[in-house]
Parts: structure tokens; sequence; C-alpha cells
């Protein structure tokens, strides 16, 4: 039985990636858990309504409460009677109450919240039960899932990532030619396919024609560790990061004998300056593949973008700007770091109904005359969120672990005292 | 003076799920705890920002607001002192009668008077006022403490006028008391201020 199961394997997901077809599978699989879903809706929606015939309508914003987006100015003014009073402090409380309600920045780090389950037990937050169908379709999902998906998915990891290391290995032994970079080429983008498939992951990329080319950076918003897969199922990149054990350092070496990945050691990367000079020395090189960079330094939860690191944009050279948007419905592909660790984070995406994504492919863009590389981050980080529909924040992804900068907190006070003495309160 | 009612037992305005999402934005806090202290509150960067943030952190823990009999600060505070907490931001209703409306607006004002007497001793002396006053203009460096000073003394003066008329030459105003501090909110709308409203969520049905 084992035998028969591989062969299958091989024969109908592995074969056709390594061709770059598709037999259509993953294509009837989703139209049927399209179908499932939008069932299961409207089935909560009429439940719903049978217990609480007079909810308000109203959109579902991106966040839950109501906020009052009136600059400081108009709402201060509004207040004054004479001159500065009690009224400023109102303000100040409620922006102090909306903050500890719910503030922008700690919800992107934990998963964005579905209007409407999915069906996935993970998800279950506040629905609750509503009927005996959809209690029954919940627990057929659920054996699918972990019993047929699940070591579906894991035998196609483990394949993936095998071959990866054989292949690039192998490859790796031959001398420097343009045959090694064809044959680097097939075995990454095979692997990828596979790891992809392994995932079931349904990927619509746009704008092809503005695919990243050779001696370029490439930049992306940053998600989950998945981010590099996605992007590698559709072209070749040199990626940059840390050296780990394990596995993980496994490949790594194999796959930089095969192509010119970099990889730095840990103390290596704690050098800025020869971080930059390597990778100017790539970009230099026209014929070395785009490099791949995740300017936000660790993963947001994908409704939001926040601060690029100026770092990458010190480089120099073209870069090339992504937008990866995934689909919360069949899958959540976040990765809480601070909740789960890699382990764990695998095993909630196999066990997940897909992981359906949309990539978009951004026009070049360089550096203009006179603009820092702060300047020049911020805009391709707009440029980002525009693109993929996603809302742009100054902050800085590292506030997942550390607090705010002072720096930060005294610019707002000074707006608030320049204003002061602006009404005249004060001489 | 009969004790005000608990804000839970006023006509439910608060739905069973935006209880939930508060439980979960106080587990967020808390750290899956199952109290809150003060140091929880530093890991709400927006929160960083606000001149008044020690003063609204206190208003948590002071015991007055979470309508304890006895005085002084909690150390750590549950879900429910959280709820009761947040009780004095919610919004009006429709259906408040004229009653409900002031006991409403006077607990509203309430509050904000515990977070201006800050030794609890049911006045608002100069010295707290300015307090107050020096803490919302902390941040800017190029201000002295003489200009926090004078808006202070120049509101207090005001205060005084309003409360008590013409003061005579050795008349002392000692500080405000609550029933000043309503007077001096007379006619102004404050509720429509001091609330944070909450969205209303459902399903809807995607259309693929």
């Amino acid at each position: 039985v084992g035998a028969v199961w591989l062969a299958l394997v091989l024969a109908l997901i592995v074969l056709p990636s390594a061709l770059g077809v598709s037999l259509g599978i993953s294509e009837a699989y989703m139209w049927v858990l399209v179908k499932t879903l939008e069932w299961a809706t409207i089935r909560i929606e009429k439940g719903v309504k049978k217990s609480q015939p007079q909810m308000l309508k109203s959109p579902a914003a991106n966040g839950i409460i109501e906020r009052d987006e009136t600059p400081m100015e108009k709402e201060i003014a509004r207040l004054h009677r004479v001159d500065f009073e009690f009224s400023d402090i109102f303000y100040f409380c409620r922006k102090g109450f909306e903050a500890i309600v719910e503030d922008e920045v700690t919800q992107r780090f934990s998963s964005e919240e579905l209007v409407s389950w999915n069906l996935l037990t993970r998800t279950n937050v506040n629905f609750h039960y509503i009927s005996l169908r959809l209690t029954v379709v919940w627990v057929i999902g659920v054996i699918v899932r972990y019993c047929f998906l699940l070591p579906l998915r894991f035998t196609l990891a483990a394949i993936g990532i095998t071959s990866m290391i054989v292949g690039t290995t192998m490859v790796g032994q031959l001398p420097n030619s343009s045959v090694k970079n064809y044959l680097s080429e097939v075995v990454h983008l095979t692997c990828s396919r596979t790891l992809v498939r392994a995932l079931s992951g349904t990927i619509h990329y746009h704008n092809k024609e503005n695919k990243p080319q050779k001696g370029g950076i490439c930049v992306a918003n940053h998600t989950s560790p998945i981010d590099a897969i996605i992007l590698t199922n559709d072209g070749c990149y040199a990626m940059v990061g840390q050296v780990h054990g394990g596995l993980m350092g496994v490949i790594q070496r194999a796959t930089v004998k095969a192509c010119p990945h970099v990889w730095f050691e840990r103390s290596e990367i704690k050098d800025r300056h020869l971080v930059t000079k390597r990778l100017r020395e790539h970009v230099a090189d026209k014929s070395k593949l785009p490099i791949l960079i995740f300017p936000e330094g660790t993963c947001i939860n994908n409704t939001s973008v926040m601060m690029f690191k100026k770092g990458s944009f010190e480089i120099g050279g073209t870069i090339y700007p992504v937008a990866i948007k995934y689909d919360p419905q069949f899958g959540d592909a976040f990765w809480n770091s601070s909740k789960y660790n890699i382990v764990s984070y695998l095993l909630r995406i196999m066990t997940s109904w897909a992981i359906v994504c949309n990539v978009w492919y951004m026009p070049p863009m360089v550096r203009k005359e006179g603009e820092d590389a702060v300047q020049f981050a911020n805009r391709v980080k707009s440029a980002i969120a525009r693109q993929g529909g996603l809302t742009e924040l100054p902050w800085d992804g590292g506030l997942k672990r550390a607090k705010v900068k002072d720096t930060f907190k005294e610019e707002q006070q000074k707006n608030y005292s320049k204003m002061l003495v602006r009404n005249g309160s004060i001489g | 003076v009969p004790p005000t009612p608990s804000p839970l037992s006023f006509p439910p305005t608060v739905t069973s799920e935006q209880i939930e999402h508060l439980h979960r934005r106080f587990k967020q806090l808390s750290r899956d705890q199952l109290t809150i202290r003060k140091e929880n509150f530093d890991s709400i960067p927006d929160l960083e920002f606000n001149p008044i943030r020690g003063k609204i952190v206190h208003a948590f823990f002071d015991k007055r607001n979470l309508r304890q009999e006895s005085d002084g600060l909690a150390d750590e505070i549950n879900f429910e002192d959280f709820l009761t907490i947040m009780s004095y931001f919610r919004p009006i209703e429709m259906n408040m009668d004229e009653e409900q409306l002031n006991r409403f607006r006077k607990e509203k004002l309430k509050f904000l008077f515990h977070m201006y007497d800050s030794d609890h001793d049911g006045k608002i002396t100069l010295q707290e006022y300015r307090n107050v006053v020096e803490e919302l203009l902390s941040g800017n460096p190029h201000l002295e403490k003489e200009s926090a000073r004078s808006i202070a003394d120049g509101a207090m003066m005001e205060a005084a006028s309003i409360c008590v008329g013409q003061m005579g030459p050795d008349q002392v105003y000692e500080g405000i008391t609550f029933e000043d501090f309503l007077k001096m909110w007379q006619g102004i709308d404050i509720e429509t201020k001091m609330h944070v409203r909450f969205l209303n969520m459902e399903p809807i049905a995607h259309c693929y």
C-alpha cells in the first residue's frame, strides 16, 4: 500500500510540478471548498438572524470601536471656551481609553479576525452552535483535514525538501556554466512547486511583466516564513539570511553550492557595513539572480504594512516591489512567533483548508535625486500597501517585542504644546 | 446618600459580544493572568504618546472609581473591575430619561474629578491643578515650569469666579469641590466627548 501511495503522489503531483503543468486537482478541490464555505456562511447568517433580530447594520471596519478621526487641533479648538482649561483633559482621556480598548499596533501582531466562520475549530471564537448539519460538515472537515490532507501534505513536504537538498548538492558538483544555472533553476522551481502543493497553495500572480530582473532587489511585505516559497514558486531568487543550525542549515549549505544565495554568519549580520557591502557586490553583478528581502524585519498579520527598515534601501540598484495578500478565509498564514513555535505553526498550516493568496509584481523603483534612504523606503512601502489593499503604519515591527522609542513620544507631546502657544494661552 | 447602582444593573447597553471583545483585550493585556497590574499598561504603544498616561492608568486602580468603600489604590484589578472602569465611557443611549442622563453625566464628571484630585480629599487644590497642567505639557522642553504655573493659576481664578463669585480681599479659595466642579460644566455637553462607542459586527456572506 505504501508503495502505491508513493507512486500516486509522485505521478500526480511531483512530476507535474517538475514539468510546470497542472492537472487541475487543486482547482477542483478549491471549487468544492468554496461552495462548502458559502453554504456554511449562509447557514450561520440564518442562525444569527433568528436569535438576534434587531442587530444594527454597520460595515465591519478595521477595528472594534468607532474612532473619531478629527485631528487634535480641531477637537481641542471645539472644546475650548476662552483659553486653556480642563477641556484638554477630555481629549487625552478619551484617546487614552481608546488605546486601552484597542490599539492600532498590538492588534497587528495577532491573527486577523474573520467575519464569518470558515469551519476550522481554531477560528470558532465568536460563533456558536447553529445547526446539526453545520456541525456534521465541520466533523467531516476535521477528518478530511487531519486524516487525509495532513499525511499527504507531510509526504509532499518531505519529498520537496529532500529533493531540494539532493538536487542542489548534485548540481553543485558541476563547474560554473550556463548549464549549471539552468539545472539549478529547474531544481529550485520543482521543489518550490512541490512545497506549495504541500500547503495546498493557490497563488494568483498579477502583472508578471514586472517580475524582478537579474541584478535587482525584490522587496515584499512579510507575513510568514512561507512568503519566500510563494515567490520562488514563480521565479528564482537569491535568498538573504542568517545561517541556522539543524535542517535549515543543511538546506542552506546545499543550496548555496548550486546558486549564489547570500547567507550570513551570526556575527557578520551585526556589522551593517559588511552586510551592505556584500549585498552591493551581489547586486552589481548583473548575471546574478535578484535578491529577496523582507524589510519589515518581522512577521505582521497581513492587514497592514509596518515600517520598512532603511538598510535594504541603501544598497542601491533597482527595487522591484511585490505585494503579497493572503485570503484568511481558507487558512491563516500569519506566524505569531510569540504564541507558536515553527513546528506548531507548520502543523497549523498543514491542517488548514488551503493557502490562497494574491501576488502583485509592481513596476521597478529607484531612489530619486535628493531622496534619502528613509524617504525611499516609505515611498516603496506606500506603494506596496496601496497595491495589496493593506493599511499603512509608521510603526516599527520591532514593537512586537520592545517598547516605543522616546523620540516618538516627544514628537506627539511637542505638537500639543506648540498648539497651546499658538492659541495664545501662554504669555 | 444612597449608594450609586452598579453600572451593570443599568439597562443592558453592552452586548455580550462587546464583553467578549473586552475580555479578549483584558487577557491580552494581562498576558493570560486573572488580574492586571500597572505594569501591564506599558505594553500599549499608542498609550505612550499620551501626556496624561500616568493619570489614566492610575484611574484604573483608584478605589473610588472601583466603587469600593475603602480609599486609596488597588494593586491589581480583575476583569470585573476593568469593566467597571470601562463603563464610565459608555455612550448615552437614545432611550434614557432625564434622571438617568443626569446620573450618567454626574458619573463621568466624578471620574474626571478623581483624576484631578490626587490626594483623595474631595477638593482640587491649586497645587493639584498645577500638577495636571505640568503633565499635559511635560513633553515640550521649551516650555518652562513658569508657563505651566501661570496657566494653572489663571484657570483656578476663573474657576473661583464661577463658583464663588466676587471674592473679598482676604478670602482664600481653598479648592474646587465636586459641587463647584459640576457648576463649571453646567450647560456644556461633555457626555458626547467622553465616550467610546463599539462598532457592531455580524457575519457577512462572501460572494466569490
